[in-house]
């Protein structure tokens, strides 16, 4: 209550005159101060969305960026797209906060009208008090959001290849499109507020808080039943997640919002049931006080929790699929990109004439190999991959061959280190993810009237992926001497340039296998490590960057819903431990107890999301990957950083809430 | 059992010392029903929270079975409120995410005591005190009188050695105040309860058997219920109020 602080008497005494008006503003200026001081949570996330916010519109007004290429000219699309959401998340965030104010101040509102200030004025200074609140947040949110905008423009020109000086500066386009957004969201929100206040009356303001305390704990048998049900839901739904079916996926998704929304709702009769049965349990340790705190918060809250819990599975699946198409992403292009040209050709008399004319006449190339692949008589590699490698599929009839001298010329071409050759064996040059199965074969091949034994297997990047490659996922490579008599199967130009191949360059080379592709009998592939990378890079920015934009402002709008709600209890908290501490409660088992309720208030919308996303992450990287994602992109990595992203964002949340709480509710 | 010697508190600095508590001394003896009375800042909460362990004394000692507790160390001081006393406040003070069973377990359970144990033991208290019906049910859903029959509960069952009551009937309308404290009454005849209750209605305190009158932090006087009828025992409080100048209300 501020009634003492805001001098009611003075605002009775004349609504109309100028010296209210002044203290009409004050009295705004002071609640906005003690606003953001209760509510530090909530200006704390305000001022993130709004730097979020104001950093993805500068990507939009940024030519450097929509320049870059064809497909980042689409960037302002997908992130106008994603603002729907974004500004559909926050217009609830803000919604919710202020309604939540509303509910608390609402004795303090009808004070107000109680000494003389009609409804409408209430609802004014209400607006007020948010907007001063709200218009900090803005102005300190652009500021911060320049940086932010410098950070993202620094990552993506750098994802591009392209130089970048970091100049801080201020985007007018993109700061007043965060402004229209903002004020559209807070205008939204007030409305609402605007119009309960001025329908209220005396009395329900005044006893609004305690219509809250009434809300009674069911415990009706049908919600212990939702309880069990919902369970199963949710078990089944993850499954149902894992079996790569678009129709089960779907049936999926349905059970596991059935699985929160029920889970949430029963859980509140649910837990006690199972401790009735068991008071043993009950009144072991500080399970007591734990478990009904948190059954009765629930039991108020519980449709909240379950959205909240709803986000947070979002969130993780975005975060966890944007990571692994995005390592699948680069993953390929760093496959395709060993060399910074790489041509192949399949046909009856395979020819680069057109090809190297061009190269010769307009890239400057620094070493470069034309060699033949040859195809083996025999297929025992192919048949033990297929037997033992769950995602092997079969691009060749036989096995791959390719000369030790091509071999060691392309290696040292690559930069690796170099081979020496042993006589009567070959070696395996493979994609990293059949090292370990290849490994455990130890097969002797038969080429050429000669048996070789298996002499080593090498794993660096080796456009092997398709046909008119370096074999598909691997090659064998054999003493030159056995392929001497035998006819190629395709023909390859690979090379290392002075410069990166140019936008315009591998367009030209584009046309040539474009003729090429119209011969009967010919089949042409091309790579460009420039190409690749720009390829990877433009599907990193247009599917990851959004992506990551609403799991970042969905996160920190659900942990601070989540946030507020816990600081709303401390009055509740700070009542609990002084009777607590009266009955003999030491300091030391009140922090335990305070931790505990903590710990599980704020593990228990996270814990179902972690349980249905990391599984489910593990399988879709498994499974769009083929398996073969490595290093950064393996599937265990990304889960890590999936909940490690997460959880970063959702501790600060937590120790802001239990510092604050700590500090207000454990007696000295 | 309980010994209270020349006890002194002082609030505020140096400039501004105000006495709450002025050289009290009395003792309470094993199973008595002791009522302190007195007008509004007369002193009777602040010598309850400082017999209670929740404010220390300025000077003087409390003794309670020979125990010092204004020397007991800060950490004991938790054990010893659990342990040896039992609390009983205006407001009820039960935990409202509780139902009446659990509110009375937990002294119990913070007494860490066998978990196994708990329920017959709330269960045969709440017999004693008449609230067995309502163990299931969560205070917002039950009567003052019980949410205060079920505090004494709580303040008795982990065997507290005193329990300190504190305007007990303050919330409670004239039947369900009767009612309280004739289980209070009960509680100290039959189950040996010793009570130590803090009141400003002279009805409240005509339960005990004896009654202390606080006037500007020191006792006034003293009245013994010895063998007479608790209606003249009544008149006899009302007339030490008169003369102690309190509220006219509490006398009327």
């Amino acid at each position: 209550m501020t009634l003492s602080k805001s001098h009611p008497s003075h605002a009775s005494s004349g609504i109309q005159s100028k010296s209210d008006h002044a203290l009409f503003t004050k009295l705004s200026l002071r609640n906005a101060r003690r606003q953001a001081r209760d509510y530090l949570v909530y200006f704390v996330t305000m001022i993130l969305v709004v730097a979020l916010m104001y950093a993805f519109n500068g990507l939009i007004f940024s030519d450097e960026v929509r320049f870059l290429s064809e497909n980042t000219a689409q960037l302002p699309l997908v992130i106008a797209l994603a603002s729907i959401v974004v500004i559909r998340i926050i217009c609830w965030l803000v919604s919710y906060t202020t309604t939540f104010m509303l509910s608390r101040r609402s004795r303090e509102f009808g004070t107000y009208i109680l000494i003389g200030l009609e409804n409408g004025q209430v609802a004014r200074l209400f607006l007020l008090e948010n907007l001063i609140v709200g218009g900090f947040s803005l102005i300190a949110g652009i500021l911060l959001g320049s940086f932010l905008f410098q950070a993202m423009r620094a990552m993506i020109l750098t994802m591009f290849g392209t130089p970048y000086r970091l100049a801080f500066s201020v985007s007018p386009p993109a700061a007043l499109l965060t402004i229209a957004y903002f004020v559209f969201i807070y205008l939204l929100a007030q409305r609402k507020c605007r119009k309960r206040i001025r329908s209220m009356k005396i009395y329900e303001l005044i006893y609004f808080e305690k219509v809250n305390e009434e809300i009674v704990i069911q415990t009706s048998k049908k919600r212990r039943r939702i309880f069990t049900a919902s369970i199963v839901l949710g078990i089944l739904g993850t499954l149902l997640l894992l079996m790569g079916n678009l129709l089960f996926g779907i049936l999926g998704a349905g059970c596991i919002i059935a699985f929160l929304y029920g889970f949430f709702l029963s859980f509140a009769s649910g837990v006690p049931a199972y401790f009735e049965k068991r008071p043993a349990k009950k009144y072991s340790g500080h399970t007591l006080l734990v478990f009904r705190t948190l059954t009765a918060k629930l039991a108020s809250i519980g449709i909240l929790m379950a959205t909240i819990s709803l986000l947070f599975t979002v969130v993780l699946i975005s975060e966890g699929s944007g990571q692994c198409f995005n390592a699948l992403f680069w993953e390929r292009a760093a496959q395709n990109s060993a060399f910074d040209l790489f041509i192949g050709i399949k046909g009856k008399e395979p020819d680069f004439t057109d090809y190297l004319e061009y190269i010769e006449a307009n890239i400057s190339v620094k070493a470069s190999r034309t060699y033949d692949v040859y195809l083996s008589d025999d297929t025992r590699f192919l048949d033990y991959l297929q037997a033992n490698v769950k995602y092997y599929f079969q691009t060749y009839d036989k096995d791959s061959l390719m000369k030790f001298s091509d071999y060691a010329a392309l290696r040292e071409m690559m930069g690796c280190s170099p081979v020496t050759p042993v006589p009567g064996t070959y070696l395996i040059h493979c994609m990293p993810h059949l090292e370990k199965p290849i490994q455990d074969s130890d097969i002797l091949i038969q080429i050429g009237g000669r048996t070789l034994t298996a002499g080593g297997i090498y794993t660096e990047n080796f456009n092997q992926k398709w046909d008119t490659t370096n074999g598909h996922m691997y090659i064998l490579v054999v003493p030159d001497e056995v392929l001497e008599n035998r006819s190629a199967d395709h023909r390859i130009y690979a090379a290392m340039t002075e410069e990166p191949v140019s936008k315009a360059q591998f367009e030209e080379l584009e046309a040539i296998e474009a003729r090429y592709a119209d011969m009967t009998d010919i089949h042409s592939t091309l790579y460009a490590k420039s190409q690749e990378e720009t390829e990877a890079a433009d599907q990193t920015v247009l599917f990851a960057f959004p992506l990551y934009y609403l799991a970042l402002i969905l996160t920190m709008t659900a942990a601070a819903i989540l946030t507020i709600q816990q600081l709303s209890e401390s009055e509740r908290y700070r009542r609990q431990f002084a009777l607590l501490r009266k009955l003999g409660m030491d300091r030391r088992e009140m922090e335990k107890t305070l931790r505990k309720q903590f710990t599980i208030y704020y593990a228990m919308p996270a814990l179902p999301p972690v349980l249905i996303s990391v599984p489910f992450v593990f399988y879709l990287g498994n499974s769009i990957g083929d398996n073969m994602l490595i290093g950064t992109g393996r599937p265990p990595v990304i889960v890590l950083c999936m909940l490690a992203l997460f959880f970063c964002i959702y501790a600060i949340y937590i120790v802001l809430a239990y510092t604050g709480l700590k500090r207000d509710v454990l007696p000295d | 059992m309980l010994q209270v010697k020349n006890i002194e508190k002082y609030y505020g600095s140096k400039n501004n010392v105000t006495k709450a508590l002025d050289r009290i001394s009395f003792d309470v003896a094993e199973k008595e029903f002791i009522a302190i009375m007195g007008a509004s800042g007369s002193g009777k909460t602040t010598l309850l929270n400082c017999i209670s362990t929740i404010d220390t004394v300025s000077a003087g000692d409390i003794l309670l079975n020979g125990e010092n507790i204004a020397e007991l160390p800060a950490g004991e001081l938790a054990r010893f409120r659990r342990e040896r006393l039992g609390f009983v406040f205006q407001d009820f003070n039960l935990l409202d995410t509780l139902t009446i069973e659990e509110n009375i377990g937990l002294a119990l359970t913070l007494n860490h005591c066998d978990p196994q144990t708990v329920k017959q033991k709330v269960e045969k208290i709440a017999e004693k005190l008449n609230i067995s019906n309502i163990l299931e049910k969560f205070p917002y859903q039950v009567s003052g009188g019980q949410k205060q029959r079920a505090a004494c509960a709580r303040a008795m069952i982990a065997g507290q050695s005193l329990l300190l009551a504190d305007e007990p009937t303050g919330a409670l309308d004239s039947r369900a105040s009767k009612n309280l404290l004739e289980i209070m009454m009960k509680m100290n005849q039959d189950l040996g309860a010793t009570i130590l209750m803090v009141t400003h209605d002279a009805y409240s305190a005509s339960y005990a058997k004896r009654v202390l009158f606080l006037k500007d932090g020191r006792i006034f006087n003293e009245l013994l219920l010895g063998g007479r009828s608790r209606s003249v025992f009544y008149h006899e409080i009302l007339d030490v109020l008169a003369l102690l100048g309190g509220d006219i209300s509490d006398v009327i």
